[in-house]
């Protein structure tokens, strides 16, 4: 159905997609892998006509696209979703659904501002459609919610709602498991699924989670420097050894043992940070709430919890990004609650946010020259360029134009030049493929070694209780767990429990227990809960948690019959 | 949804009813400041659909206005043509003249094209509203004069008849706030406001960005130039001033200023533009030892530019979307408190 | 060919006149992030306070020199001030925001700047310059004499691009100025301080301003509204500089200057030059940017 035939794409002086070739059947779903910067979504951008290509071509039902603007392609029945979302923000569910089938009905512009019978007619017809499709994604609820003011986990299937409302033949699904837990992505894959049978669409899927790729996919493409490295059924990628050396990277070794010294090595140490009933939040929002950790010098600790739980809420309130509310905030032996993230960070505090914190225009070379702001003197490279060659290679290269994982790299090289006391990092290995996620885990062991703390905030709680000593696990803005991370680690149980609802899946690379059988003893709708938690305030969320507790019944029933009252007054 | 529509109608009915009645018993000079806001609100409006609802930037929309007044006032001078032919010739040089600006915006976007923009403005308001190559289109520092014209059977001029263009002009602005109230929540409403949103999904979600893009700049100058093109009938000639890049500047202000994403804002930016400065020259000069004309409308500027930085500091969605939020507010929080007290009888 | 040589030197001229008004553009928007349309208006608000210096508070007994080195430094000090109130009370606060809502912003602060001059010094009246080097004092450059302010401008125009320029690139503070424009929550966690970054940088950007206006004024019209108009060829020479690149946008300012000269040889209108460089510019940034789509990554 579509056949991609040689497409090479070049930016400025660099290849970013070197002859490739592909071919995707009627009714199949696609696989597209590769490291970062492997030309993923600059192949998903010729297709979809974003960018032009310099040769090649792009053939859909016998048709050429290759020349053909991005609306002639969608009405052809090439949809898309993308990695940073792209919803129309202002604009509800429901109406982001009604552009694309309005684009496919070719309606007019004065009739529809005249109210013409037509156009009425027209509009009825699409908003049924909508309906129909918000239905089957179990999305109907958020029908008149302002498409920006969801959590991103359910903007994501807004995404492929809106795709499919194009009446897509092709769907191309860029990153659809980006920023989602194990949970939420074991239920985009039965999504995918529903998708396909219901819709009767192809796909094609880029995504850096190899167990849905694995589990979803019925034919896989490997790309590696822009180039087409192998192709294959599921089981043969996997098998592959090329793919395995250039995808996956080699096995890493455990320490445990070594850890666990050192943990047990620190404990009767001061706290280098100590954080006391700390609250905070956005607007009418409390996010976090009595949050209470420590630090102690040298430690690697990892914050660990489902989306949502107020790790990175945590750890902004700590560096001053946002103000605390409530709570007190020591480090280094100096009360700094409330203080400016400048001030906090020259006491020693390095934070990597999330985004990595970046200055998008400026060289790397010049970025790293600017941690003399907090060192006062002017600052060596020449450890950072040891520690990651590449950077090296592309020292006058601006940083907006590096890869992800470069990206992350400059960051980590900042904060080795910088020597701090404490590093803390949220998300280090979001949107990154696995080799290099192995690569910058080994960076928090030099960390250990030069006696830098690390306070981390990770998706992969395998990998971030691999390196930590201990580990606090955050469940709806506050800390639920604490520990060694050597016991939490043998106890997946327990962490599991914390998650409220996080599935495992066994055989796939992360995951913890099976969430069905909580230990927490309550049962949520989680998507129920997300809406209730756009609209109220945690504490009132926590209430009616209590509520359905004492009165044994399921929070997600008590909550839609309270909304009910409400919508009845 | 027809019931929506039945209110809208309603509600446009009253708006006319009650504005039409305001500038009776006033003298001539507010009547022209009521005809004057008319046309600013025009201007206005033509900001609520090209910004509020596409989301492009343009720095040039007192020249459609300007194109619309002179179009008009050159074929009623010097072809002694119908004025309403003379108004449609107007809009239609105005939409013409939008899309050709829409080019640009094709690829061109943000400050890029707020600049680009500004050098269209520059270029009219200088070198062609004022310059000798185009008197024949201007009519020279004199002008075009329009004395008096019968516009839907209304006498029109600019003294006696005033009310007459007042009452058509307002006519129009209601017809057409109506449409752009109704075009919002229609499917090209939704298609316009998916570009201001994501143009990147837009254009993969099937929407023809070239055609929307330009069709947006070309309406937006054709309602911007059906304003200007009354300007002659209601001043009696047309000189480059008002349609000045400081105007132009002004539009974008004002448009920010009140909620360019509203279209009754249109409306009171027009009232804000023509009738506060008037009031200021004409009350103004008491307190100014004896220097009555340039002074106050400096005031009047000097209080768009303050209040403008300071609305968009405070309150980043305008004046009237700022009354909006409030008013809602008002309202669930009344339904609350009701529901409250119905529960306690 | 002496015409011609003369049409290029006044080309020059004016293109320098562009030039020195584009270096602020391209400084305060590298360094805040926030294009700023008010910037003519600033350059002319701090001139005019120079001028009331010279011409309003002066002694006449004083000699030139005094008077007129008293009026520039109360002008700068003036600038300087100006921007560090600017940044306090305005531009610190939207500081997140979109750059489309700065550029708003910078609009109002024009109106009420140009606004402000006129209640201050009135509109009606074409004001005495500032002149540097004495009025008449001229140089032979191929046969033509050119105005020594000519070549003042000039020179301070080549002189701040790339003294500007390194300062920028090579110095710490410099790089704070870029880091604080590109993200001011990120150059807060490296440390950077930012509101004394940013306060510096618009203090700098209205210095150059009132440099630019003070070494201007001699050539246009002296009004509340030249100054701040010019602001729109200065624009188009920031942008053929890109918005990023100090002695691109210099040269950008020349070729404009050129641009507009040139053709006036063979026709006798002012609107029709002008045309031209608009079509040239627009031309020029339709082919920077080949691609209608922003690709986001």
């Amino acid at each position: 159905m579509l056949r991609v035939r040689d497409v090479t794409v070049r930016f400025g002086g660099i290849t970013a997609l070197d002859a490739v070739s592909l071919d995707l059947n009627r009714g199949e779903i696609l696989g597209l892998i590769g490291p970062n910067g492997a030309g993923k979504t600059t192949l998903f951008n010729s297709i979809s006509g974003v960018v032009r290509p310099e040769r090649g071509s792009i053939f859909f039902e016998g048709h050429s696209l290759t020349y053909a603007p991005p609306h002639v392609r969608a009405r052809r029945g090439v949809a898309r979703t993308f990695q940073n979302l792209q919803l129309w923000p202002s604009m509800s569910v429901e109406e982001n659904l009604m552009v694309p089938m309005d684009a496919l009905g070719g309606r007019n512009t004065f009739s529809d501002a005249l109210y013409m019978p037509f156009s009425a007619y027209a509009e009825r017809a699409s908003m049924e459609r909508a309906r129909a499709i918000l239905h089957v994604l179990d999305l109907d609820r958020y029908r008149h919610t302002p498409a920006g003011d969801l959590p991103a986990g359910i903007q994501r299937r807004v995404e492929i709602a809106r795709a499919l409302a194009m009446r897509p033949k092709l769907l191309l699904l860029d990153e659809p498991a980006a920023g989602l837990d194990a949970k939420e992505t074991s239920r985009l894959a039965e999504l995918l699924h529903t998708v396909r049978e219901r819709f009767h669409v192809s796909m094609l899927l880029v995504d850096h989670d190899m167990s849905l790729v694995m589990r979803v996919c019925d034919y896989v493409y490997v790309l590696d420097f822009g180039k087409l490295l192998a192709h294959g059924e599921p089981a043969a990628i996997r098998n592959d050894p090329k793919v395995l050396a250039a995808y996956l990277g080699e096995e890493s070794k455990k320490l445990t043992g070594e850890v666990e010294a050192a943990a047990r090595a620190r404990r009767d140490e001061r706290p280098l940070l100590e954080v006391r009933g700390l609250a905070a939040g956005y607007g009418g929002l409390e996010v976090i709430r009595d949050v209470s950790l420590d630090v102690k010098p040298g430690e690697v600790v990892a914050c660990i919890g489902a989306n949502g739980a107020g790790k990175t809420t945590t750890l902004r309130a700590i560096s001053g990004m946002i103000h605390p509310r409530r709570g007190r905030v020591t480090f280094a032996g100096k009360d700094v609650t409330g203080r400016s993230a400048e001030r906090i960070t020259r006491l020693g505090l390095v934070h990597i946010p999330e985004g990595r914190g970046l200055f998008p225009n400026i060289s790397v070379e010049d970025t790293l020259r600017l941690v003399s702001n907090t060192a006062g003197h002017d600052v060596d490279m020449k450890p950072a360029f040891e520690l990651f060659p590449r950077l090296r290679e592309r020292r006058t290269q601006l940083v907006g134009t590096l890869s992800g994982g470069e990206q992350q790299m400059v960051a980590l090289a900042r904060a080795i030049l910088s020597r701090p006391r404490l590093v803390m990092i949220d998300e280090m290995s979001q949107g990154l493929a696995p080799t290099v996620v192995r690569q910058l885990f080994d960076i928090i062991r030099v960390f250990r070694e030069q006696g830098i703390a690390v306070l981390l905030v990770e998706q992969f709680v395998e990998s971030a209780l691999d390196v930590a000593d201990r580990a606090f696990v955050f469940e709806h803005g506050t800390i639920g767990l604490s520990g060694e991370a050597s016991e939490l680690r043998a106890d997946r149980k327990l962490v599991a429990g914390s998650y409220l609802g996080t599935a495992v899946e066994d055989g796939a690379a992360i995951g913890v227990a099976n969430g069905n059988g909580n230990g927490n003893g309550h049962h949520l709708d989680p998507a129920l809960m997300e809406t209730v938690a756009v609209r109220l305030p945690a504490k009132v969320k926590r209430a009616l948690e209590q509520r359905a507790e004492a009165e044994g019944r399921p929070a997600g029933a008590l909550a839609i019959e309270l909304l009910q009252q409400v919508d009845r007054q | 949804m027809t019931s929506k529509l039945a209110f809208r109608v309603l509600a446009t009915l009253v708006a006319f009813a009650v504005l039409a009645r305001i500038p009776v018993g006033f003298d001539v000079g507010f009547k022209f400041d009521a005809a004057l806001a008319v046309i600013w609100a025009f201007g206005l409006l033509s900001l609520v659909l090209l910004t509020g609802y596409v989301g492009q930037i343009s720095l040039c929309q007192a020249t459609f206005s300007g194109v619309g007044a002179y179009t008009a006032g050159m074929l009623v001078s010097n072809a002694h043509a119908d004025y309403i032919v003379a108004v449609g010739a107007g809009v239609a040089a105005a939409f013409v003249l939008g899309v050709l600006v829409g080019l640009p915006a094709l690829r061109l976007r943000g400050i890029t094209l707020a600049i680009v923009t500004l050098g269209i403005a520059l270029v009219f308001d200088r070198y062609v509203f004022q310059d000798h190559a185009f008197e024949w289109f201007t009519g020279g520092t004199a002008g075009w004069r329009v004395n008096s014209a019968t516009v839907f059977g209304l006498q029109v001029d600019s003294s006696k008849h005033l009310m007459g263009a007042y009452l058509i002009l307002l006519a129009l602005f209601c017809v057409v706030a109506l449409l752009m109230v109704n075009l919002h929540d229609s499917g090209a409403g939704r298609r316009f406001r998916a570009i201001r949103d994501s143009e990147l999904s837009a254009a993969t979600m099937g929407v023809n960005l070239t055609r929307y893009k330009l069709l947006a700049f070309g309406l937006s100058a054709a309602i911007a130039g059906l304003g200007g093109a009354f300007y002659p009938l209601v001043a009696g000639s047309v000189s480059p001033q008002p349609f000045w890049l400081f105007t132009s500047l002004q539009f974008a202000a004002i448009a920010v200023l009140m909620g360019v994403r509203y279209v009754p804002a249109a409306a009171l930016g027009g009232v804000f533009m023509a009738v506060i400065p008037d009031v200021l020259t004409r009350y103004g000069h008491g307190t100014f030892h004896g220097h009555p004309y340039d002074i106050s409308y400096d005031w009047f500027q000097f209080a768009v530019g303050v209040l403008l930085i300071v609305q968009l500091i405070l309150l980043p969605d305008g004046v009237w979307g700022d009354i909006r939020h409030r008013a809602r507010h008002a309202i669930s929080a009344a339904r609350v408190v009701t529901a409250r007290r119905m529960k306690v009888a | 060919m002496t015409a011609f040589a003369a049409y290029t030197i006044i080309g020059l001229g004016l293109g320098g006149i562009f030039a020195l008004a584009a270096l602020g553009i391209v400084l305060i928007y590298r360094t805040t992030g926030v294009l700023n349309f008010a910037h003519g208006a600033m350059g002319m608000f701090s001139t005019f306070v120079a001028w009331q210096v010279f011409y309003g508070w002066s002694h006449p007994f004083w000699p030139a020199w005094l008077a007129t080195f008293l009026a520039v430094v109360a002008g700068l000090v003036f600038a300087a001030v100006m921007g560090l109130v600017l940044e306090v009370a305005v531009f610190r606060w939207v500081r997140t925001r979109e750059p489309v809502v700065k550029a708003v912003i910078t609009i109002g602060v024009l109106l009420a700047l140009q606004s402000a001059a006129s209640l201050i010094w009135k509109n009606n009246q074409y004001h005495l310059p500032i002149y540097l080097a004495p009025q008449t004092a001229t140089i032979q450059i191929a046969d033509v004499p050119v105005g020594a302010n000519y070549i003042v401008i000039i020179v301070v125009a080549v002189g701040l691009a790339f003294g500007l320029g390194a300062f920028l690139k090579y110095t710490s503070f410099g790089r704070a100025m870029r880091a604080v424009s590109d993200s001011p929550t990120s150059a807060s966690l490296w440390g950077v301080p930012v509101n004394k970054v940013s306060a510096v940088s618009w203090m700098l950007g209205s210095l150059v301003a009132a440099l630019a206006g003070i070494l201007i004024t001699p050539f246009i019209n002296f009004d509340t509204t030249s100054l701040t108009l010019l602001i729109i060829d200065a624009l188009a020479a920031a942008l053929i500089g890109g918005l990023v690149s100090l002695p691109l946008t210099v040269l950008g300012g020349f070729a404009l200057g050129l641009l507009e000269t040139y053709p006036t040889i063979w026709i006798q209108s002012l609107g029709f030059p002008r045309l031209i460089a608009l079509l040239v510019i627009l031309a020029v940034l339709i082919l920077r940017n080949p691609r209608g789509l922003a690709v986001a990554k």
